[in-house]
């Protein structure tokens, strides 16, 4: 069997063959699907690029890499193959930005050794595509089960400080949720759904392949929303951009929560990533309350995403890092996760 | 060695073009709304990715540029604020419409106030045209009056006759100008240019640029970083020429 590596730079190369049909048999989130990424990659500081290892032709591991260089942060990254774009020191970032998941994946089937020369074979892709100025890989939010594939002699491991929060699904109505809870946070969902209820000028509607919501809004509202609560340290990603949103809610498999007032301002929305098993709530934002804000609809948008899961009969429901004691108090757990770091001198090894 | 008019003329026209590039290009790597279409649509007049032509040449709807301010400032943050008196000062120094010791007021019931950016020795103020007569007092030798059509229609008779009035234009109205000055004026983008003796619509052109386009004139402010102009499809798309004046050699615009 002959293995190969192929790099894909989203903006300029066209989708590998077979990626869509990986992407729907292992269960990746939406961020994944190439015309996404594309669109990610024109409008970012640090562009993703899709590395795919195959085994005659079969693609048998995966891995989305930002490719973080000296880039000032307020430019986005030169074209693909500009002049002076491969010059300079470069760290490679192995996540998902927008899900704040692992960003690599090993075909099913595949076992833990082979799984793990997969990744050698990929990093060393990854060094061959940006040469010698790659000062390492980073990898990212990997669960803890995933670490022991990409940790080594010489390679960092830490656990990151929020975890993600993950709800399994154990109940059979919404009722046997709420009796899971505890006694105040039952008495405050109700009081929130009777609250929503009963405000004659919030407009609340939730569907996939939204059309009348624009992505500009909703990236205006994000980046306030982002703005407000303080950027990240080493927050490599960009502004997320109206065109990304714009693209994700028109798709089928996506459900988008909003909530306007009667004039048609938007006051709040959730974005829902479908998906056979785990729906994944990716992106919350609302306005300030001293501006419209309601506080309640961030727990009405989760209550809602729970009854969608027990109703539809999910595995569970994701829900990123971040605000974690109110996902807990909701019934979520917290995963615990790893940043891998590999220096160049142990890249393939 | 003293270079000929015609020398001279094709430098400036080769800088002017030149800072219109340098304006797309920063553009394209700092300001969300333009990257956004520039790279997943194209443009022309330059290609910025092989291959993307875009939607008349990626020039920019006004009432999209209205709807997505806030896309406008680049990356490193700025102003979301429009200047609708941007460029006065340059376009009422054309042709020496103003001078030293003259007093310009601009007509608008919303925002009375002095003005900056005026020439040396000129002085500015945005006045309402009910409070014209007290304004036009104040100049030591002239006072200019700049307004739309309706708000000089709305002026009094008696600081009329010792006022010179200058008729404020959007670049969709050019056809029917009749006077002898006019400035040309977008409510996005501020002054652009001028009426000047030689009859021709001359541009800001240090300032501003102006490009043909399937769907019309698109304007570009070349110094101008937030919120950034470039490409912008004044007046809805307003169907118009660029061409050298006979008389000055800089660019005019006819519609």
């Amino acid at each position: 069997m002959t293995l190969s590596v192929e790099v894909s730079d989203p903006r300029c190369d066209p989708e590998p063959p077979g990626w869509s049909e990986f992407r729907c048999r292992h269960g990746l989130y939406q961020p994944w699907d190439y015309e996404l990424l594309r669109v990610e990659a024109w409008m970012s500081r640090n562009p993703p690029l899709l590395v795919l290892a195959r085994y005659d032709g079969a693609i048998r591991a995966a891995m989305a890499v930002m490719v973080c260089g000296s880039v000032r942060a307020n430019r986005y990254a030169l074209p693909p193959r500009a002049r002076g774009g491969g010059r300079g020191i470069r760290l490679a970032q192995v996540f998902q930005p927008w899900l704040g998941e692992a960003g690599f994946v090993v075909a099913a089937g595949v076992d833990a050794a082979e799984g793990r020369r997969l990744l050698r074979e990929l990093e060393r892709g990854v060094r061959r595509h940006l040469g010698i100025g790659l000062a390492g890989v980073a990898y990212r939010n990997v669960p803890l089960d995933l670490v022991p594939l990409v940790a080594g002699r010489g390679r960092l491991v830490r656990e990151v400080t929020a975890p993600a929060a993950v709800l399994t699904n154990r109940w059979r109505t919404d009722e046997e949720w709420l009796a899971s809870l505890s006694r105040n946070r039952r008495k405050n969902v109700r009081r929130v759904d009777r609250l929503v209820a009963a405000d004659d000028t919030l407009v609340v509607r939730a569907d996939a392949a939204r059309s009348d919501v624009d992505g500009a809004v909703l990236a205006a509202m994000l980046r306030e929303h982002r703005r407000r609560h303080g950027r990240q340290p080493f927050d490599p990603r960009s502004p997320v951009a109206g065109a990304y949103l714009d693209a994700v809610v028109r798709r089928t498999d996506v459900h988008t929560l909003t909530y306007h007032e009667r004039d048609g301002r938007l006051v709040a929305f959730c974005l829902m990533l479908d998906h056979p098993v785990t729906p994944f709530l990716q992106f919350w934002a609302t306005l300030p309350r001293d501006d419209g804000g309601r506080p309640h609809l961030y727990f009405d948008s989760h209550a809602r995403a729970v009854r969608q899961v027990i109703r539809d009969r999910r595995g569970g429901l994701a829900a990123g890092r971040g605000m974690f004691e109110q996902k807990r108090s909701l019934g979520f757990a917290a995963r615990p996760m790893c940043v891998v770091v590999a220096p160049a001198p142990v890249l393939g090894r | 060695m003293a270079h000929s008019p015609t020398v001279s003329r094709v430098a400036s026209g080769w800088l002017w073009r030149a800072a219109y590039r340098r304006a797309v290009s920063a553009a394209f790597r700092t300001v969300p709304l333009y990257r956004e279409r520039w790279a997943l649509d194209g443009r022309t007049d330059p290609v910025l990715v092989p291959g993307r032509t875009g939607v008349d040449g990626g020039a920019v709807p006004a009432a999209e540029v209205q709807r997505r301010l806030g896309d406008l400032v680049p990356l490193a943050g700025g102003s979301r604020e429009v200047d609708p008196l941007r460029g006065l000062g340059p376009v009422v120094a054309m042709d020496r419409l103003v001078g030293r010791g003259d007093l310009v007021v601009v007509l608008d019931d919303e925002r009375p106030g002095e003005l900056a950016g005026m020439p040396v020795g000129v002085r500015g103020r945005v006045c309402r045209v009910d409070g014209l007569g007290s304004a036009a007092d104040a100049a030591r030798w002239a006072a200019v009056v700049v307004g739309s059509a309706e708000q000089l229609g709305r002026m009094p008779d008696e600081p009329r006759a010792r006022l010179r009035i200058v008729p404020r234009l959007e670049l969709a109205d050019l056809t029917d100008a009749d006077g002898e000055r006019g400035l040309l004026h977008d409510h996005q983008l501020g002054f652009l240019g001028a009426l000047r003796r030689c009859g021709g619509w001359h541009l800001d052109w240090p300032r501003v640029y102006a490009r043909e386009t399937d769907a019309g004139l698109a304007m570009t402010l070349l110094w101008q970083r937030s919120p950034c102009f470039v490409d912008v499809l004044v007046g809805g798309g307003v169907k118009g020429v660029v061409a050298p004046c006979p008389t000055h050699g800089t660019p005019v615009v006819r519609t």
